[in-house]
């Protein structure tokens, strides 16, 4: 980085926190709508798209970098305390923050949830910031094929699932599976098992699948209990000690929120990836390479660092192909790019030679966002935390008609309500009977995704299945993927070794 | 002395005047058309390119015809909910029309016929058009059509595009006729997704519409228009296919305009006659163009179409449609 390179960051940071005012307020607005299943920042920029415009330059930017950050990490909130994913990036956090909450920890749970955004977002922000040149060519090279694999990285913890009861995991993870087939093929369109049901041309809606294979069903569950959290773990008064804790195991792991941040931010740069899938992929990693992998899915921290951490890797992720390449990387930056485009900046590699305080000016609002986030939020996981102790009776009603609501929301079809109650039922009954519904959400979130890569493999090769190993790095990969497959069972067998051996 | 009032009067004044009274309603119900607002359904998501658009029209549009609009957006299956929704449940009375794409939206008709006859509705009114081209992106090896026609001698070349169905599609299977070219085409499922194909070397090259391709800026070059180029520098000067291969290909373009049920326009032709006078009336006013700017539109591209216009594009797309379905479709 060259002095003047350097001055032009100075300044930015300095004059990107002089704009406290819209940030801090744009951050609870951020929580709001990353909370509410169906909305995302993507919908809430679109909405007050009139004020954006509005705006000048650099408090635009501003507003839509701290409402993206906020609502990224908003989305895990639900998700912790009612088992509410409200966006598909969220929907791997439940799997261990929702036991934590059930076990009385909510408030920490939320504070490990925190510290793993705050950290990983602000560490993949200055990451992307130093090695922009470098991470704008990881998509020049993570092709369809490559993408496959990582699909696969993902789609294995059903595997990890199925371990505890093979048969029903593998059931669940198949289901998932053909849900997710349903729609119009990605080649050339053709309707599959949609029942003639229009609403289902473009693959079943992910939000009311989300929010009823979780919260519906789960309400369902809890209307049965008092309260959210298990009698043997009553909560507690309020006290800032579970806050501390929560942020004393969080950076204890600071090791894994690298870890996984980085994983979030290497899948946020590919166009097209998405949070979704570097929750489940960072979870997988996580899972796979940790001492107790049992303990994941039973409200293990690290299960729940691993994917915020990850999904906030891809928040700033999904800039740099923004950037550097004029592609945007999501939902979010694609609309970033049309309001920008409004105050003529034109993006591409020409951006950082004529306006380098905008491609600057954006990383420095993200990082000044996730510090005044983290100053801002952490103390609120104390009153947060209190909603897992409202009476059942008043916060089953409550989910259901929040995440019904939630699953209208981004197509306003009635037929997406009843979906989410559709899906609900079914994960009530894969509850009751033991089948486990984040098995059923991994084939429905991912399956239609690995399939897209594959189909897209096929039609370029002329359907030569030898395509999966044409390429070096996903040959690479294809070991990496067996590698995490196979040096956990090793690593299993001989810790179990290693416990017998006292025994004898 | 002769009754002032015979049989044949008395009935035929009656006649009259029951002609006349049913007659009043529609009489005043034209005088006073629109005497609410037009509900306007849109194929597509809210926020997105034809949201924009359909906002910068009717904000001019509503001071001419004296009312608002109200849009309701039913995305999915590449604008076929929208129109069965339109089709299947808007009363036809013209206070509901559709605001679609006569490109791809019509395509979609030739590969899979929808549950109405698609001479039910027309369009009335185009807003714009935006003609597909083919591009490349900056650090392709292939940097002139040249070079394409050079690399599809020794392989069959990738190329990417929004959905199989498209006008985009369409201009590469023409020119891959008139050159002896077989192309592969790669449905990369939306405008970025192709853009970023283009980009990132996913395929050798993309087509697709060109507000899209001039959005990317520096990122790609353009290489050929299916239509005319009449942004020039924006699309790298790029020719039109008709000029630089010698063909009669109609414009592929994506193309939005107002439609309207044919059933209100036969039974109300006077609401008709109101929506088509003013929306023509619109494009005289000089705020349309600084709306249609400050929605992110090619000022170049706010060209307006009527009735016969929009019916021959739409019946040149669904031809094509039929002509390259088997390609298209899979069928």
């Amino acid at each position: 980085m060259d002095s003047s390179t350097a001055s032009i960051l100075t300044e930015v940071f300095f004059e990107t926190l002089g704009y406290w005012y819209i940030i801090v307020p744009t951050i609870f607005l951020g929580l709001i709508v990353g909370g509410i299943p169906g909305f995302s920042a993507a919908n809430t920029i679109i909405i007050l798209m009139p004020l954006t415009l509005a705006l000048d330059l650099q408090s635009g930017l501003v507003f839509m970098i701290s409402l993206y950050c906020a609502a990224r990490m908003g989305a895990g909130i639900p998700a912790i305390l009612v088992n509410i994913p409200g966006t598909a990036g969220a929907a791997a956090t439940p799997l261990d923050g929702y036991p934590m909450s059930k076990q009385g920890k909510g408030q920490q749970a939320l504070a490990i949830s925190f510290v793993a955004s705050c950290i990983g977002g602000l560490l993949t922000t200055v990451i992307a910031l130093a090695a922009m040149p470098i991470l704008a060519r990881v998509g020049f090279y993570m092709h369809s094929v490559e993408m496959i694999v990582v699909m696969l990285f993902g789609i294995s913890l059903i595997a990890s699932i199925a371990a505890q009861d093979m048969v029903k995991g593998l059931i669940a993870g198949f289901l998932g599976l053909m849900i997710g087939s349903i729609g119009t093929d990605v080649v050339y369109a053709t309707p599959r098992g949609t029942f003639g049901f229009l609403e289902l041309y473009d693959g079943v809606p992910l939000i009311p699948a989300l929010v009823g294979l979780f919260a519906v069903s789960e309400a369902f569950v809890i209307i049965e209990k008092r309260v959210i959290v298990n009698h043997d773990n009553e909560p507690k008064a309020p006290n800032w000690t579970d806050t501390f804790d929560g942020v004393r195991i969080a950076l204890k792991r600071w090791v894994h929120i690298v870890w996984t941040s980085i994983i979030g931010l290497v899948i946020g740069v590919i166009p097209g990836a998405g949070a979704s899938i570097a929750s489940f992929v960072a979870y997988q990693q996580s899972r796979s390479f940790s001492k107790t992998p049992e303990r994941y899915g039973t409200g293990h921290p690290e299960g729940l660092i691993a994917p915020e951490a990850a999904n906030n890797g891809v928040t700033s992720g999904t800039l740099v192909p923004l950037l550097v390449l004029g592609i945007p990387g999501g939902a979010t930056a694609a609309i970033m790019l049309v309001v920008m485009q409004f105050h003529g900046v034109s993006f591409g590699p020409s951006l950082f030679e004529n306006q380098p305080k905008v491609g600057y000016g954006m990383f420095m609002a993200m990082a000044v966002s996730y510090v005044i986030m983290f100053l801002t939020i952490l103390p609120l996981s104390r009153y947060m935390s209190h909603v897992t102790t409202i009476p059942t009776i008043y916060l089953a009603p409550m989910i259901i008609s929040f995440t019904l609501v939630g699953g209208f929301v981004p197509r306003e079809y009635m037929f997406d309500m009843y979906l989410a109650l559709a899906f609900g039922v079914l994960g009530y009954i894969a509850r009751r009977t033991g089948y486990h519904v984040a098995a059923i959400l991994i084939g429905v979130i991912l399956g239609p995704l690995l399939e897209k890569y594959f189909l897209w493999s096929l039609k370029k090769s002329d359907g030569d299945i030898m395509v999966l190993f044409s390429s070096t790095l996903g040959n690479i990969l294809w070991v990496a993927f067996a590698m995490s497959i196979i040096l956990p069972l090793v690593f299993g067998m001989r810790r179990k070794r290693k416990l017998e051996v006292p025994a004898e | 002395m002769k009754p002032m009032i015979t049989r044949r009067t008395l009935l035929g004044t009656g006649a009259a005047a029951t002609a006349l009274t049913l007659a009043t309603p529609g009489i005043l119900r034209a005088n006073t058309y629109p005497e609410r607002n037009i509900n306007v359904y849109v194929p597509t998501a809210e926020g997105g390119g034809a949201d924009r658009n359909f906002r910068a029209f009717s904000s001019v549009w509503k001071e001419k015809l004296g009312t608002d609009f109200e849009p309701g957006f039913y995305p999915g299956a590449s604008g076929r909910v929208g129109y069965e929704i339109y089709m299947g449940k808007a009363e036809p009375d013209a206070y509901n029309l559709i605001f679609g794409n006569m490109g791809p939206e019509v395509l979609n008709w030739a590969m899979q016929a929808p549950s109405f006859d698609v001479n039910d509705y027309f369009y009335f009114g185009q807003v714009d058009k935006d003609p597909c081209c083919l591009f490349v992106g900056a650090e392709s090896p292939l940097q002139t059509m040249d070079d394409i026609i050079a690399a599809a001698k020794t392989r069959r070349l990738n190329v990417g595009t929004s959905r199989m169905a498209h006008p985009a599609s369409i201009g590469l299977l023409a020119l891959g006729d008139k050159l002896g070219i077989d192309f592969n085409l790669i449905p990369l499922q939306g405008g970025k997704s192709t853009v970023a194909g283009a980009v990132t070397g996913e395929v050798d090259f993309s087509v697709l519409t060109s507000g899209s391709v001039i959005a990317a800026g520096d990122s790609v070059k353009t290489l050929l228009v299916f239509g005319d180029n009449i942004v020039g520098e924006a699309l790298d000067n790029a020719p039109s296919i008709n000029d630089a291969y010698d063909m009669d290909l109609p414009e592929m373009l994506s193309a939005r305009a107002f439609g309207i049920h044919k059933k209100a326009a036969d039974d109300y032709p006077d609401r008709l006659e109101v929506l088509t006078s003013t929306f023509r009336e619109t494009f005289d006013d000089p705020a349309l163009m600084e709306a249609y700017v400050a929605n992110k539109g090619t000022p170049e591209y706010l060209q307006y179409a009527g009735i016969e216009e929009c019916e021959a594009f739409k019946q040149s797309m669904l031809e094509l449609g039929a002509r390259y379905r088997s390609l298209l479709s899979g069928a």
